[in-house]
């Protein structure tokens, strides 16, 4: 028989190797598959998806940028740009370095798969917003034309990626997009948010965290070289300009306000009616076509009539059928409430 | 796919039948084929049963049908084919049952398609007859559940509602058989052509919608000009609606509508189709970003109108009080715990008391004296002993025992819960846990299918298609198996009174040992929301999710029906498969204690090779053995490791090597068990082992054809099984370093 504590101190050693082999992110295992994903392939792509992206805002790619942006030396960022020069990919001159017609193609195919990848976390899986972008960073790099085409199919072709950046054709086509940031938009102004940065990741937290989803409306109160105050749903308060800039929106016509009242379907008291609104920008995907098949759209009529025994879901008479929803559901669920009391209650 | 795109015989009998296999459906002979289309929980099942004659399970939940059913019955001379399509809220494709339900709706060309709606949720339900009406001009809708919107003060004119939707209307109860007779002459007559439709195609959107709609449709409309769907096939193509584009590429589409006899269409040259879908994703970009929750709104716009316009009011509203009061006592905050505990102890209760007296008489009839009675005609036919060995102490023997076991408790524990789910019960009693549920990242309806696994896993694992969200489903079928099954209560029984009753003063024995079987169900249940909790934030956060929970009203259980049909489909269906399962392990058993291999029995080999890990386990060879073994079913694992006791000791007792055995007393039992070196952490560890370990072979199975996945397959299965070699590791360990034995 094995001594007992000898058993037990194998165990715990086991354990502990098993947890440093296999934690996630910082675990062996972990490590060695984020080094062999990091190939020399996968630098190129990215040096050449910086590029892309640098012109696309207008700037130039920089060895520096390169460097930056792919966290590698000065150096290695000299010899990834001297091997996609050799591969014709981009073109370096005394304006700086551009990418070539072929290297455009290859951008805009990895640009292709990212997009189409996040798109496909955000309707299909119930992956967290949050996680999207570095999901999609590694995948576009794994996917072949093939199979991002089949994905593209199977999602029925999107046009617009969640962040709300066009997907670019298999022909590599893309509509050219202007954008007004929310921190060059006129105070006064009424706006939506249509576009968001995926990166860095803790400005793009911040801003969904703040309900600055696709979609979300703003009032713009003041604006000044560091901050820019907004206001919606009753709320009032100041974003700082390098934040602003990661959002981009469009005005809507003069004389809408984003000032609605914040209300859901959580203010309501049992038995009082609540006219829909609409539905959060940040409930999407497949929670979004559930509610939307529900019956939850604009205008149908919602009363609270049981409270679980438990407290948490409550069930709303929901066009004649009784359907429980949970409390981040209903609070979802933007309502104001009917003057005239529901013959429900009565 | 060739087949469908060769212009030769496109419409005749064989192409159709062609597209169809494609849909999965048997390729049988028949002159009509009806779709059976409808929102969850709408009676569709019930109307399908009183079509067909089956009697396929109902219950009163959303969500019952995922996997198609068909049915055949005759009319007026002609074979008529119907096919229970899955419950959809919509058709917008969003979800598998979705696009299973559109696909047959579109592509298999059903010459009549019968939507079944609920009269009390009118509007939600018009919504998808809308959407249908949108794809095809033949249908005939089925106003069900009259009696309960009745009851519920909502009236309904059938025949208003069909001038507003231009489509038969039938209204009648299914549950009583009312209406059915004329649905199916309406459907007849539809079908045939002698009823023409004129369906309501009124849905307009918003203007950047309509906009990109109207420059699209006359382009299907050149490309395509025998489509009757038009605008429709333009709405998808800029949905990007992967099977109409497929569709349109093929050339198929033309097809489509034309019935049988008709000319057959030409299919329009490919630069044409190829401009159609190309004008499309070129609109595409306009369109605005909500465009799913503009067409939404507009479709339950135009179902509110329709609704309107059918409704009778002023009616009195009956039952609707009944149904207010019982469910505000179901769910309140001092009643609704309380209540749901007292109804399930009283399920439970009526389970075990009324199931002792027939499990023992089928064991008597069937082991004691039926195996007696087989051996003895044996022995006078002159069987020779090794088959005789092989097909009745094997593989009889195996059977035998399971089918004494588990179908008492089944063929009672199932009618009386299926009674519940009838009445409308069980949403509530979801309803009012959910929210510890979610704490653990799981579905107040797993409350339901963990209380399924209290009587067999594998019932519990199919329940499970009630969760309609994918992660949540998951969650519950990978941890039902914590659910302490009726196979391994009788283990738990037996070990707590040997090993721990045993330890009381002889008048609480009892208390204790029943104390401690409630004890290890308890941490069943604990286990399932810690492992519920861990899938749902590692391995299963990826997987989505969607949240919904109908209420749907109280019906008067059908206590006859409900009888039969969840003896023929929950307890037969679980027998059967337990049975397959359980011969073949009969088989083995009897096998490795009679092959001798170099001077031993290969049981006793491999005990001898188990042994070292076992004990480390604090259990043993044996133990390990009939838990390999007797995989198929935990009924067996008591007999068989009486039996491998037996016969790798040499201890006295059983009825020879390879015959499972049971003893007449727990005495007994335990004079073998301390034979063969067990002591009171063995008897802690196999009743720690029997709840932590791999789920039955049945159970397996199951989990694989639900989940269609061996992924999900091997997770459910070892899961368990590592927790298991874990926990008693770990008590055996620190039981033997504190001084136990």
């Amino acid at each position: 028989m094995v001594d007992p504590l000898v058993a037990l101190l194998v165990f715990a050693g086991v354990c502990v190797l098993g947890a440093a082999l296999a934690w996630p992110r910082t675990g062996l295992l972990a490590r060695v598959a984020r080094a062999s994903r990091l190939t020399e392939r996968v630098l190129l792509e990215d040096a050449m998806k910086h590029v892309y992206t640098c012109e696309a805002i207008g700037r130039t790619g920089t060895l520096e940028s390169i460097a930056g942006q792919l966290e590698v030396s000065t150096g290695k960022a000299a010899a990834l740009l001297s091997r996609l020069t050799e591969m014709e990919l981009v073109h370096t001159d005394e304006a700086g370095t551009r990418l070539t017609a072929q290297g455009r193609d290859s951008a805009l195919r990895l640009v292709r798969t990212h997009r189409l990848w996040e798109r496909y976390l955000a309707d299909r899986t119930g992956v967290p917003a949050g996680e999207w972008h570095a999901e999609a960073e590694r995948m576009e790099h794994t996917l072949s034309p093939a199979e991002a085409d089949a994905l593209a199919a199977r999602l029925g072709h999107p046009a617009w990626d969640p962040h709300g950046d066009p997907i670019p054709t298999p022909g590599g086509e893309l509509p050219a997009v202007e954008r007004l940031t929310l921190a060059a938009a006129a105070p006064g102004r009424t706006v939506e948010v249509v576009h968001l940065e995926d990166e860095p990741r803790e400005i793009y937290d911040a801003l969904l965290a703040d309900g600055l989803g696709l979609g979300a409306r703003l009032d713009v109160r003041e604006r000044s070289e560091s901050t820019v105050r907004v206001r919606a749903r009753g709320r009032e308060w100041p974003l700082a300009a390098v934040v602003a800039r990661n959002v981009s929106v469009r005005y809507l016509p003069v004389g809408e306000s984003a000032d609605e009242p914040a209300e859901t379907l959580l203010d309501l008291d049992p038995g009082q009616t609540g006219r829909v609104l609409d539905i959060s920008p940040a409930c999407s995907g497949s929670q979004r076509r559930r509610l939307l098949d529900l019956g939850v759209v604009k205008g149908t009529e919602v009363v609270p009539e049981l409270v679980s025994a438990g407290g948490d879901p409550v069930a709303y008479r929901i066009r004649g059928a009784l359907v429980a929803l949970r409390r981040e559901q209903a609070e979802w669920i933007r309502i104001e409430k009917a003057s005239v009391p529901a013959e429900a209650s009565a | 796919m060739a087949g469908v795109a060769s212009p030769g015989c496109a419409s005749c009998a064989e192409h159709r039948t062609q597209s169809l296999v494609r849909l999965g459906l048997s390729p049988d002979r028949w002159d009509t084929l009806i779709a059976l289309a409808g929102n969850p929980n709408t009676g569709k099942s019930t109307v399908f049963n009183a079509l067909t004659g089956l009697r396929q399970h109902t219950g009163n939940w959303p969500g019952k049908t995922v996997v198609r059913a068909e049915g055949a019955f005759e009319h007026a001379g002609k074979r008529v084919k119907i096919v229970d399509l899955p419950g959809t809220y919509s058709l917008q494709a969003g979800s598998t049952d979705e696009e299973v339900a559109r696909d047959f709706i579109l592509f298999g060309r059903p010459d009549v398609t019968v939507v079944v709606v609920d009269a009390t949720r009118l509007e939600r339900n018009l919504n998808l007859v809308l959407q249908i009406l949108e794809i095809t001009d033949r249908v005939v809708v089925f106003l069900n559940l009259m009696d309960e919107a009745r009851r519920h003060g909502i009236g309904i004119d059938p025949a208003k509602l069909e001038k507003e939707l231009g489509v038969p209307v039938v209204a009648g109860v299914a549950r009583q058989n009312a209406g059915i007779a004329e649905l199916i002459a309406t459907a007849a007559d539809v079908s045939a052509g002698k009823r023409k439709t004129s369906p309501l195609r009124v849905v307009r959107y918003a203007p950047d919608v309509e906009r990109a709609v109207s420059e699209l449709l006359p382009v299907v409309e050149s490309v395509y000009p025998e489509v009757p769907n038009a605008r429709w096939v333009a709405l998808r193509l800029l949905n990007a609606d992967e099977a109409v584009q497929e569709a349109v590429r093929s050339g198929e589409l033309g097809q489509l509508s034309s019935s049988a006899g008709d000319a057959v269409p030409t299919i329009p040259p490919e630069l044409e189709r190829q401009r159609l879908l190309e004008a499309a994703t070129r609109l595409r970009w306009d369109l605005p970003a909500d465009f799913h929750d503009v067409v939404t709104q507009h479709s339950y716009e135009a179902a509110e109108r329709v609704a309107r316009a059918a409704e009778v009011s002023g009616l009195k509203r009956a039952g609707f009080a009944f149904d207010r009061t019982l469910d505000r006592a179901l769910t309140s905050r001092t009643l609704g715990f309380h209540l749901m505990l007292l109804i399930l102890a009283v399920v439970f209760w009526i389970t075990i008391q009324g199931a002792n007296v027939p499990s023992s008489m089928l064991a008597a009839l069937l082991i004691d004296d039926g195996h007696t009675w087989l051996k003895g005609l044996a022995a006078s036919m002159g069987i020779p002993w090794w088959l005789d060995g092989f097909v009745l102490d094997g593989v009889y023997l195996a059977t035998a025992w399971v089918v004494s076991v588990m179908l008492p408790p089944m063929a009672i524990f199932f009618p009386v819960f299926t009674l519940l789910e009838d009445f409308g019960y069980l949403p509530r009693v979801a309803f009012n846990l959910d929210s510890l549920f979610k704490k653990a990242g799981a579905h107040g309806k797993q409350a339901l299918t963990m209380c399924m696994g209290f009587g067999c896993n594998a019932a519990g694992v199919v329940a499970t298609r009630v969760i309609d969200s994918p992660r949540e489903r998951l969650i519950a079928i990978i941890t039902n198996n914590f659910s302490l099954c009726n196979g391994r209560w009788p283990t738990q029984i037996l070990i707590a009174t040997i090993f721990i009753g045993a330890l009381a003063p002889a008048s609480l024995g009892g208390v204790v040992s029943a104390a401690a079987v409630v004890g290890i169900a308890l941490l069943g249940v604990t286990m399932m929301f810690v492992s519920s909790w861990l899938l749902s934030r590692t391995v299963l956060r990826g997987e989505a999710t969607s949240f919904s929970l109908e209420l749907p009203p109280y019906r008067p259980p059908r206590i006859l029906q409900t009888l039969y049909t969840s003896v023929i489909d929950r307890t037969l269906i679980v027998l059967w498969r337990a049975v397959v399962f359980a011969a073949p392990a009969g088989a083995a058993i009897w096998l490795i204690s009679n092959i001798t291999v170099g001077g031993g029995t290969l049981a006793d080999h491999l005990v001898g090779w188990l042994n070292p890990f076992g004990l480390l386990l604090g259990l043993n060879g044996v133990i390990l053995l009939a838990y390999v073994v007797a995989i198929p079913a935990n009924e067996i694992v008591i007999p068989t490791v009486l039996m491998l006791t037996v016969l790798t000791t040499g201890v006295a007792g059983g009825s020879g090597a390879g015959v499972m055995f049971d003893t007449e007393s727990a005495g007994a039992t335990e004079a073998i068990l301390r034979a063969g070196g067990w002591t009171l952490l063995t008897g802690v560890n196999l009743m720690l082992f029997s709840l932590l370990h791999n789920p039955c072979s049945t159970t397996i199975y199951t989990i694989f054809r639900e989940t269609r996945s061996a992924k999900w397959t091997t997770v459910a299965t070892v899961l368990p099984l590592a927790m298991g070699f874990v926990v008693c590791f770990l008590v055996a360990q620190v039981w033997r370093l504190v001084g136990g034995v």
